[in-house]
């Protein structure tokens, strides 16, 4: 029930929202900021009932949602299964913890509040829903619906060239949920279910007496082809989906990798689909090109959530679907895929470190910083996927607090060059302190969570089996290129006698209690999650340590 | 050769000829003199086959009616050479090389097909004779007999509404 | 069997209607007419009957078709309202000729014998080269008309030639009856039948301006009036699909082996053509007309991967496509009469300019109908797609599957074109005025499109 509340309370607020008149007196704002708050507090519930030392899927829900019948294929049945474990709770409760951050950053929002907030929760609906669905359809409708409001956000509220970035984030995003669609399909086509084939097949009288043993025989059975094709009920559900044993012998994308193209077996083309797929979400590079382009012309709420959540997505679709349906892809092209994960974080953070605007600086810093999720999750080591893990959600506070202190110094002057600044010490020192707080989290000082993250990363790089050590000590230049363009920026921006371009020293103050409200919560996680890392890895790793039992080989 | 033979190659190339003329002929009078020639041809083809309600119909509606209609239109438009609108040489190279393939694909398929001969022993004599037609058409073929007067309805109306007079229009 | 018979007799009603000096009674009589034609259609419901010495036969999936293609007609007819007043021309005959057409449509739809397909394309088309010519003082509609026509009736002749082969080949012009002189020649079937389908695949994929046999379309779409460019891009496609698929699902699923690699590179084709082409474009309708090529290429999809589920995601498919279709034209026709320029209907994408502030509903009715025609999860058009590719999918034909996906992305850039104009842009201040009927139409089909898209197993087990 908590996870559905999690999905449809946002849902319905935007609907609620979008219904009432267009009306100035009508405090759409507090509203948003009441179903943000409900959603913490859900999610804070979801946190405490889950049991840390179980490894599978907690809180399940589900209902028959789609069924379609396709003639041979049998029925299209898409569940409304949902459930989380602890790869997706970590992130829905930074979730829940970001959106409620943007609700705040999106108070000076006066254009257009109905729409803006209305987008806006339904934004947050299908971002939640992406986190704890369980069946791919679904996870996937809601993956390519939670493209909508954000085109919008940022085609109508953001900056001069917002038709552009919008529609090449909304492309480059499709391209790559078509090829996660061509996937599922396939995917479908090649999975059973073993309970509902177990009762067509008459070896259960209903669903509910299956247990684990009979799962077992009817996959033996389905291997033996001693099940007809016409017993065989197809599924979405990610579940069986990442059980090898459903997966019907001769099909399109069944384990022995009988289907070929030019000699590459049919799985590992669904893989490296599914890859880019993520990979353009994620961003690694050379599929970034979009991010810079839309964090630069997104409103700032906007910025804070495609960098805080939306990016997680990616990463989330790595574990779940990618290594987690083609664990045999993962560990084929570890070295590869680790190799693009040091690609993105030297790249980034070269690219970071020429950047004279303030925000395209620190969206290239996220893209070096996703870097070490992709370098995490490719080197299959449970220190890898737990700092994976861990990077995402630091990353995910870290950034938004990034992009909060942009959008502070945007709002007063409309400029976010770096040059154009020095000494803000002087006349901003809450501000100064803030950033300074965000930039070390961010460079990876020991004490923040930036660390943490990175640490394990790299650990995993190097412990993992698949992976030339070479590869994660490459990646530690990432760290001091980090170091490098934060503190440069920081010196240039802060230190140093009171100056600005276009002398608007006057328009220079320092934070109001709503943007205190906003950065110093995001400071003390950050600074809670670096001190006590354990609260996130007691959440994580029994999933991770279960998760990685399919590449034990 | 049968003489009926010869009749039909005769006749098949006067056809064929004067369908070519239509095609090519720069006068627009001639071309629809060589059209009326062409339908003579193929009533005499339809008499070849036993059908002469078909040959007489053809003759009546197509050479009479139409092409005298035809005629009529040409000579009010008063066409002359220099309005022909000139091709460009890729639209006539294409032109030819889809033509070709078709004229080519067609002329091997009919070299290949052997089409089963009329069995002279038990031939109706009167298959294609207005009775027989008359028969099909009220029997077997009713409904698109019927429909088709919808489609002639249909053909009427569009004539009639658009080349009905309105206020502003100036015809002639 | 009895829509056919109706809508004939309607047809000449209305004619006589015309006589009438008041002719506020033809468009409720015309919508009447078709609702009882829809009626009708249903009392076979759940049988197979054939009519008249197998000359037509029902079955339900003729009547799903039909049922499309009379929904879309009594939706543009609805649409039709202002549009008569100020056209100050002859509305009767506009209602009969569509009802007229929408017989060849039903003919195309459940035909059993060539002949009556043959009669019906001729009916359908003949209907369309006059309406594509309606608005008499446009030189374009003229140039629209008369390019239909020449195109049209050399089109009909090929495929004439077509079925005249198919009846040397077999000797019947049945439908059936070539499914079983297929079968009992398995294995040497006359190369006159190859010809044969091969004409008649020509004149049919022109009908449904499927390239390389789409030149007509974007001039002939770009000058008909908007009203006549809905019910061409929506019926006729419907009715000449639902004519492919049967005589390529009865007759000649026999050969697939023979045709099916031509129609997969036509298909391939006809997406690369519709898609590539409508990027480039600056007017609205023509983006349409393009966009109206590429969902040819879609559906061709369902009939190159042939199999026991192509008819569902054929139906489904047309529903959806026409569904949005007529509600984006439907919103064309209101701003382009309204948001004028100096060459009189503005049908560029700035006349969209800013729509969705001044007429939100308009804009969102306009979004909804993009959105669906390029496939976004919970459009109807979304589900279109998963159908049509699940049976590629089925059939193991992947790299079909690959392209058409590669190109539904296409397909976005110049939909969202429309919604960037609409959203993000300034554009005139007054707001579009739009009859109260007029906006329930768009209201229900795009509602219509948003619960086929939330619940797609409502059509469940129609088929």
């Amino acid at each position: 029930m908590i996870l559905s509340l999690l999905i449809f309370l946002p849902l319905i607020g935007a609907l609620v929202v979008a219904l009432l008149p267009d009306n100035q007196h009508i405090p759409f704002k507090w509203l948003t900021l009441g179903v943000a708050m409900a959603e913490l507090l859900l999610s804070v519930v979801a946190y405490t009932q889950f049991d840390q030392q179980q490894a599978g899927y907690q809180l399940l829900e589900q209902a028959d949602w789609i069924t379609l019948p396709l003639g041979n294929l049998g029925v299209v049945s898409i569940d409304y299964l949902l459930g989380v474990d602890g790869i997706s709770l970590p992130l829905v409760v930074l979730s829940s913890v970001i959106l409620l951050i943007g609700v705040l950053s999106s108070w000076t929002i006066e254009n257009r509040q109905k729409a803006y907030f209305s987008l806006y929760l339904l934004l947050s609906g299908t971002i939640m829903g992406c986190f704890v669905a369980l069946d791919f359809f679904l996870f996937f409708l809601f993956f390519e619906f939670m493209l909508l409001p954000m085109y919008f956000l940022i085609g109508l509220w953001g900056g001069p060239r917002r038709e552009y970035a919008s529609i090449k984030f909304f492309l480059y995003t499709l391209l790559g949920s078509v090829l996660i669609l061509l996937v599922m399909i396939g995917l479908y086509l090649s999975v059973m279910d073993p309970v509902s084939t177990a009762v067509m097949a008459g070896l259960a009288t209903d669903a509910a007496s299956v247990d684990q043993d009979l799962i077992r025989l009817v996959q033996a059975q389905l291997a033996d082809m001693h099940i007809s094709s016409s017993q065989i009920v197809h599924t979405f559900d990610l579940r069986y989906m990442a059980d090898g044993g459903n997966y019907l012998p001769n099909a399109f994308l069944s384990g022995a990798g009988e289907t070929t193209f030019w000699g590459i077996p049919a799985r590992m083309i669904a893989f490296w689909a599914v890859f880019l797929g993520f990979a353009i979400k994620l961003p690694i590079v050379p599929l970034h090109t979009w991010l810079p382009d839309a964090h630069v012309e997104a409103p700032t709420p906007v910025s804070v959530v495609l960098a805080g959540v939306l990016l997680k997505i990616g990463g989330y679709g790595f574990i779940r679907i990618a290594w987690g349906l083609f664990p045999d892809g993962g560990a084929q092209y570890a070295q590869t895929l680790a190799g693009l994960g040091v690609l993105s974080i030297v790249y980034g953070g070269l690219n970071a470190l020429a950047q004279n605007d303030l925000k395209k600086m620190i969206a290239y810093s996220s893209v070096s910083h996703m870097g070490f999720v992709l370098l995490g999750v490719a080197s299959l080591t449970s220190e890898g996927i737990n700092g994976a893990i861990y990077q995402m959600v630091s990353h995910g506070v870290l950034s938004a607090m990034l992009f909060l202190i942009v959008g502070v110094i945007y709002d007063r002057t409309h400029d976010r060059r770096i040059d154009s600044y020095r000494g803000l010490l002087q006349v901003m020192p809450h501000y100064a302190v803030l950033t300074a707080v965000a930039f070390f989290g961010s460079l990876g000082l020991p004490g923040f969570s930036g660390f943490v993250g990175e640490l394990f990363t790299l650990m995993g790089g190097f412990q993992s089996l698949w992976l030339p050590g070479w590869l994660p000590s490459v990646a530690v230049s990432g760290i001091v290129l980090a170091a490098a363009y934060l503190l440069w920026s920081l010196q240039r921006m802060f230190f140093g006698p009171l100056w600005t371009r276009d002398g608007v020293e006057s328009t220079l103050t320092d934070l109001n209690g709503r943007e205190r409200l906003m950065l110093i919560p995001l400071g003390l996680l950050a600074l809670l999650l670096g001190l006590l890392p354990n609260v996130l890895f007691n959440l994580s790793n029994a999933t991770v340590a279960q998760w990685l039992e399919k590449f034990n080989v | 050769m049968k003489p009926i033979e010869i009749v039909f190659y005769v006749l098949t190339g006067i056809t064929l000829l004067s369908a070519i003329t239509v095609v090519t002929a720069r006068n627009p009078i001639h071309s629809v003199l060589a059209l009326i020639a062409t339908f003579f041809c193929l009533s005499g083809h339809y008499i070849l086959m036993n059908a002469q309600f078909l040959a007489a119909v053809n003759i009546i509606v197509y050479a009479g009616a139409i092409m005298v209609l035809f005629l009529f239109t040409i000579m009010f438009l008063n066409l002359r050479r220099e309005d022909e609108e000139s091709k460009t040489n890729l639209t006539k190279m294409a032109a030819v090389v889809v033509g070709g393939i078709l004229m080519v694909t067609m002329l091997l398929v009919f070299r290949a097909v052997q089409l089963p001969a009329v069995n002279e022993g038990n031939f109706d004599a009167r298959t294609g004779l207005v009775e027989q037609l008359g028969i099909m058409l009220y029997s077997d073929y009713l409904l698109p007999f019927e429909l088709a007067s919808v489609l002639l309805l249909v053909a009427m109306v569009g004539a009639v509404m658009l080349g009905k007079r309105e206020a502003g229009d100036r015809h002639f | 069997m009895l829509p056919i018979i109706l809508l004939s007799v309607f047809g000449i009603v209305l004619l006589f209607m015309g006589f009438l000096k008041s002719k506020v009674l033809l468009l409720p009589a015309t919508l009447v007419f078709i609702l009882a034609a829809l009626a009708t259609t249903f009392m076979d419901w759940g049988k197979t009957y054939l009519y008249f010495q197998n000359m037509l036969l029902t079955n339900n999936l003729a009547i799903l078709f039909t049922t499309i293609v009379l929904l879309s007609a009594f939706m543009v007819v609805a649409l039709s309202n202002s549009f008569i007043e100020d056209e100050q021309a002859q509305p009767a005959e506009y209602y009969a000729l569509l009802l007229f057409s929408l017989v060849g449509a039903i003919m195309m739809i459940s035909f059993e014998n060539l002949i009556m397909l043959f009669v019906g394309v001729e009916i359908l088309s003949v209907a369309m080269y006059v309406l594509a010519g309606s608005d008499k003082h446009s030189p374009r509609s003229n140039e629209a008309a008369l390019k239909y026509f020449l195109m049209g009736a050399f089109a009909t002749g090929i495929m004439l030639f077509g079925i005249a082969l198919l009846y040397g080949a077999t000797g019947t012009f049945v439908v059936s009856g070539i499914k079983s002189y297929v079968y009992t020649n398995a294995y040497g079937v006359s190369l006159l039948l190859y010809m044969g389908i091969i004409l008649l695949l020509i004149g049919m994929l022109f009908k449904v301006s499927a390239a390389p046999f789409h030149f007509w379309t974007p001039d002939v779409y770009d000058g008909t009036p908007g009203l006549f460019t809905a019910f061409m891009s929506t019926v006729v496609k419907t009715a000449g699909f639902a004519a492919l698929f049967r005589v390529l699902s009865v007759s000649f699923v026999g050969v697939y082996s023979f045709w099916w690699g031509t129609l997969a590179a036509l298909t391939c084709l006809t997406l690369l053509i519709g898609n590539v082409t409508a990027v480039y474009q600056t007017s609205f309708k023509r983006m349409m007309a393009y966009s109206s090529i590429s969902h040819a290429g879609y559906l061709l999809i369902g009939l190159t991967a042939l199999g026991t589920q192509t008819k569902q995601a054929l139906v489904f498919y047309s529903l959806a496509y026409s569904l949005a279709t007529i509600s984006a034209f439907g919103v064309l026709l209101v701003v382009s009469r309204q948001r004028q320029d100096t060459n009189g209907v503005n049908e560029n994408f700035d006349a969209f300019n800013g729509l969705a502030r001044q007429n939100p509903l308009l804009g969102f009715v306009m979004a909804v109908s993009m959105l669906s025609l390029a496939g976004i999860p919970l459009t109807a058009g979304f589900w279109g797609k998963f159908m049509i590719f699940t049976t590629a999918a089925d059939k193991g034909i992947y790299w079909i599957l690959v392209f058409a996906v590669l190109m539904s992305t296409v397909g976005i850039y110049y939909y969202f074109r429309v919604i960037i104009a609409m959203y993000f842009r300034e554009g005139a201040a007054e707001p579009v005025k739009v009859a109260p009927f007029y906006r329930y139409v768009l209201i229900a089909a795009t509602i219509l499109t948003l619960v086929l898209g939330l619940a797609p197993g409502l059509l469940e087990g129609l088929v």
